[in-house]
């Protein structure tokens, strides 16, 4: 039992486990630092090595809105995991979970992307162990 | 105990999903169980001279290679000369991320590339095998016609490749590289002295083994050994992967420019 356990926590870290085919996640993000935000989708920058899409997120309080980058997979890997790019649009209120960067700037890694609208969950293809 | 498996039962759903959804043209030659799902433990195939089919589309297992090259090894087991200890010792912390080739769109090197996670399709012939990475759109040729290496090999980010049989293993040598890549993210050095002997076993239809050893002499008091597994990928194929298209990246990694 505990080694089935083991073997599955191993399996979901795996899953979890961001993927930056190019370079180093540790180095640019922190593990220990996840973040939840909602925003408009106000450009998406389907590119290589790895998308980019910005959102504007507006403080409930004070209403002041803070712009982020977002950053997800590289459009191959994305397109593997079922996305196209016409999957986000301008203007697409999402909700995202990310990690954030660790230079303290308005960026942060995707885990996972849920279109407001319909409740339409994308993944980021930052799941490692399942594709590129 | 339910709770694990259904977990597990998701986890495999995803895991189908990923590759399923992707252009709907099946693997040719695919071997089939009874279910009519592929069988990726059916016997490895051979070309028509009976030598192992290598060819396919492969990817990486995990990703522990490509951030630990000596992940499988003892702490210790990595034979460092004292300046290429140091080296890693400092680049441990990601300080120095910055400075490494694929994180600046310049190739991975040998063996990295194959341990990172963009798939890679193996195109083989009696003479040449040729390997072609999505990663960043780069490719390796294998020689098999029984040439040497030249006698001054102009150094190159993922080297010169010789090839041979050793019965059901291919024994690819790779020399002529530049010194520039990084072995793995946490950043064990190479030289110009890298040699680098691959052997590619398929041990089934869908895994094949690829025990590497590195030897460079420059950056290690002796050759070391690891060894990888790679799987099929069933039902793609690559995709161009132009690195240099938007690399926002690098501008917040640590380190310094590469030189």
């Amino acid at each position: 039992m505990n080694q089935s356990f083991r073997a599955l926590a191993i399996a979901l870290l795996l899953l979890a486990m961001p993927l930056m085919a190019h370079h180093s996640f540790s180095a640019q993000y922190d593990s220990t630092k996840p973040i939840k935000l909602t925003g408009k989708v106000t450009k998406v920058e389907w590119t290589n090595p790895h998308i980019y899409f910005y959102i504007d997120v507006k403080d409930e309080k004070t209403g002041k809105v803070t712009t982020w980058a977002l950053e997800m997979g590289s459009p191959n890997a994305l397109m593997r995991l079922g996305w196209s790019r016409n999957s986000m649009k301008i203007d697409d209120v999402v909700n995202v979970e990310a990690t954030l960067a660790k230079d303290g700037s308005n960026l942060a890694n995707v885990r996972t992307v849920v279109l407001a609208s319909n409740g339409k969950r994308l993944l980021a293809g930052s799941s490692e162990g399942t594709t590129p | 105990m339910k709770i694990l498996f259904a977990l597990l039962a998701g986890i495999t759903v995803f895991c189908a999903i990923v590759h399923a959804q992707w252009v709907k043209v099946p693997t040719a030659n695919t071997p089939l169980g009874a279910d009519g799902k592929p069988n990726l433990t059916a016997t490895a195939p051979r070309l028509p001279d009976g030598k192992p089919d290598l060819s396919g589309i492969w990817e990486p297992i995990s990703p522990k290679y490509l951030r630990d090259l000596a992940a499988d090894l003892k702490p210790g087991e990595v034979p460092y000369q004292p300046w290429a200890k140091a080296l890693v010792d400092s680049r441990a912390d990601g300080s120095h991320a910055r400075e490494e080739s694929d994180a600046n769109c310049l190739p991975q090197g040998i063996p990295k590339i194959a341990a990172a996670p963009a798939p890679w399709k193996i195109i083989q012939s009696a003479g040449t095998i040729v390997i072609l990475h999505e990663a960043f759109n780069l490719w390796r040729q294998v020689f098999l016609d029984g040439r040497q290496f030249a006698e001054d090999l102009n150094p190159s980010w993922l080297g010169y490749s010789i090839g041979k049989w050793d019965g059901d293993t291919l024994v690819v040598e790779s020399k002529g590289f530049n010194g520039k890549t990084w072995l793995d993210q946490a950043g064990k050095p190479t030289t110009e002295a890298l040699h680098v002997t691959e052997r590619y076993r398929r041990k089934n239809f869908g895994t094949m083994e690829i025990q590497i050893t590195i030897d460079d002499p420059k950056a290690y008091t002796k050759p070391w050994t690891v060894t990888e597994e790679v799987r099929l990928v069933l039902n793609t194929d690559l995709l161009e992967f132009i690195c240099n298209e938007n690399n926002r990246d690098l501008a917040h990694l640590p380190g310094n420019a590469l030189q």
